[in-house]
């Protein structure tokens, strides 16, 4: 047999010959058949949508009607300029470090406790998740009662306290803390589900083989649970990174950005100065950087850390 | 000295007894192997003696200590599991030294013990490995490279050999059997397997329900099993048991006869029909159906030929016939 017949042993298949196969074992027909009206779907309402945001973005414009004063980069200067854009953006990150440094540990601190399949356990997980399942605006709602200084919780416990009544979210210091709180409290409950899925994975015997090398419940959780958990974990931080990038459903019913917009976020930055004052021109702009940032920092986690844990 | 000794155990989850009652000695660098069904309660027994599981009722005592209710890591026990239990994301070196390296032993004597384990067991060239890297029998070596290490009094094997295939298992036998000799300390080994424990044991228990069936030396166990249940647990193939009516011998319930002491004849003994016919090479398994016995099995020399369906006269040996009374127990003076 010459040379040129033998194939290489580890050769790919190449375009044509994979056309080839996708048609033989049907994989084109259903291609054919099942992916347009995602994409049309996807197309429609997600790619159309960032594509106008982006022309918006150029306009000063008011919604009505068709975009025709072209600024160019003007939205971006301005906002770039906004001293609340500033603010919105240190409590964004605020809120990021908080999830990842606060609210992970406590959601993980909670699993170890309540992972094991006990009836207490259950009770315990569900009480847990509640937050979780609320409505962000509910959730807003009912804090808004505890934080209120005349007929909330905390007037309460001025009044037992015998202390002058106080109103954190009135409060420009203390205000964005008291949101922070709501937000550990209501998205805490999704992290620990999912460390609760990744314990329950670890396989029993791997802790009692610690166990009889002398590890104690501390060295457990570093050594054999954490690692093992370590890609959901990362999936975790995912989550509660995009999650901080989006947070606004939570602030509107609290503190609506106040006082003195030192409460916004991005988002609500976004939907208080470009939506609500019809500026959606520079509402879009503050969309298309939010975006970006967004895209930018799933693609780079990832790259650096989803992949790191998996492997 | 570490005899391993447990007096009235018990072990009940919930409402469901698992053992009822158990005493069991074993004696110091013994190599006893628990045998049994599956849910006869053998890995229980090693739970308790390991510590992971406290018993309801009873003493566990490790070389004349009473651990019951200490720790695993403090009864001078290391255990090997079925699934290995070794951490995925540390080297090979990392999961030896795993116990030495939390329980604070200087960097100098880690080294030096893995390196010692590493010799004996063949791993020096995969220490750097992750264990997703090896081959299950290296797994293996890696997870009894753990508890050499530890220099434990007891070493406790959980079915260890179960994930293996056919021709490793026999290979990790060996090198079980050789390490037992090499380091001289006393093991308890679990498995379902009866050859596992008639060529790793010194001393077998057979388990059945959560009670001792039988303790003995293998070959105790195959010349004299105590009961039915031993007479039909212990070898490969099984004993032939036989209604002791049907078998001319009102005195006792069952009769037993191994396949191996069971000849073919010409001209007298049980008429048969062949029904199977296994040939393995070194032996052959004839099934056959004796007209006034019901279905056997014979073991012939391999190079024996006989055709299924092939009529033929089975005799058993009488000097190696088993008795067993209407409790299924041995009788000693029962002869046809």
């Amino acid at each position: 047999m010459s040379e040129s017949t033998m194939p290489p042993p580890d050769r790919r298949p190449g375009p044509a010959e994979r056309l080839r196969e996708a048609v033989s074992n049907g994989r084109l027909t259903a291609a054919l058949i099942l992916l347009p009206p995602a994409l049309v779907l996807f197309t429609l309402f997600v790619i159309l949508p960032l594509g106008e945001s982006g022309w918006y973005a150029f306009y000063d414009w008011n919604g009505y009607g068709t975009p025709e004063d072209f600024v160019g980069l003007q939205n971006f200067e301005q906002m770039f300029g906004h001293s609340v854009f500033s603010v919105a953006v240190g409590n964004t990150v605020k809120i990021l470090v908080i999830s990842l440094v606060v609210q992970m540990p406590l959601a993980l601190l909670l699993a170890l406790l309540v992972y094991r399949q006990t009836p207490t356990n259950a009770v315990f997980r569900l009480i847990f998740f509640v937050p979780y399942i609320m409505a962000e605006v509910a959730a807003g709602l009912i804090w808004s009662f505890v934080f209120d200084g005349n007929y909330g919780v905390t007037a309460s416990i001025a009044t037992t306290l015998g202390i002058d009544k106080f109103f954190i979210l009135a409060d420009r210091d203390l205000a964005f803390y008291a949101i922070m709180v709501v937000i550990v409290w209501k998205y805490f409950g999704f992290h620990m589900m999912i460390y609760i899925a990744a314990l329950q994975g670890v396989p029993d015997d791997q802790i009692e083989a610690a166990r009889i090398e002398g590890a104690s419940r501390t060295q457990i959780v570093r050594h054999v649970q954490i690692p093992y958990i370590r890609p959901a974990i990362a999936v975790s931080a995912f989550f509660a990174i995009i999650g901080a990038l989006q947070v606004f459903d939570i602030i509107i019913p609290l503190t609506n950005g106040g006082p003195s917009n030192q409460t916004h976020t991005i988002v609500t930055y976004l939907y208080e100065f470009g939506l609500t004052r019809l500026r959606i021109g520079f509402g879009s702009a503050v969309g298309v950087v939010l975006f970006i940032v967004a895209v930018l920092v799933a693609v780079f986690y990832q790259r650096l850390f989803m992949r790191k844990a998996a492997s | 000295m570490a005899e391993v000794r447990l007096e009235n155990v018990a072990k009940a989850f919930g409402s469901l007894t698992v053992i009822p009652d158990l005493s069991l000695h074993v004696p110091d660098k013994s190599f006893t192997v628990l045998v049994g069904p599956s849910g006869c309660g053998k890995s229980t027994l090693l739970r308790l003696i390991a510590g992971l599981e406290r018993p309801t009722r009873g003493t566990v005592r490790i070389g004349g200590e009473d651990v019951t209710t200490k720790e695993p890591s403090k009864r001078g026990i290391s255990m090997v599991f079925q699934s290995y239990a070794l951490y995925p994301h540390m080297s090979v070196a990392r999961n030896i030294d795993f116990g030495l390296r939390i329980t604070g032993v200087s960097k100098e004597e880690r080294e030096a013990r893995v390196a010692e384990a590493a010799r004996i067991l063949a791993l020096e060239d995969h220490l750097d490995r992750k264990p997703s890297e090896l081959s299950g029998g290296q797994r293996q070596r890696v997870a009894i490279g753990r508890s050499i290490v530890r220099n434990p009094k007891v070493f406790l094997f959980d079915e260890p050999l179960s994930n293996l295939d056919a021709a490793l298992r026999t290979q990790m036998r060996v090198e079980l059997a050789e390490l037992h000799h090499s380091i001289d300390s006393t093991m308890i080994y679990v498995t379902h397997d009866q050859v596992e424990a008639m060529t790793l044991a010194d001393q077998i228990v057979v388990m059945n329900k959560g009670r001792v069936e039988q303790i003995g030396s293998p070959m105790d166990l195959y010349d004299r099993p105590a009961s039915v249940f031993v007479a039909g647990f212990i070898g490969s193939p099984k004993m032939n048991l036989i209604s002791g009516k049907r078998f001319g011998n009102p005195e006792a319930e069952t009769v037993g006869v191994r396949p191996e002491d069971m000849e073919l004849t010409e001209g007298q003994g049980y008429e048969a029909t062949a029904r199977v016919v296994e040939t393995l090479g070194s032996d052959t398994i004839a099934h056959v159906r004796v007209d006034e016995l019901g279905d056997l099995t014979v073991r012939l020399p391999g190079h024996m030929r006989l055709r299924d369906g092939e009529r033929l006269r089975v005799t058993p040996n009488p000097d190696r016939l088993h008795y067993f009374d209407a409790d299924d127990r041995r009788m000693e003076t029962a002869r046809a």
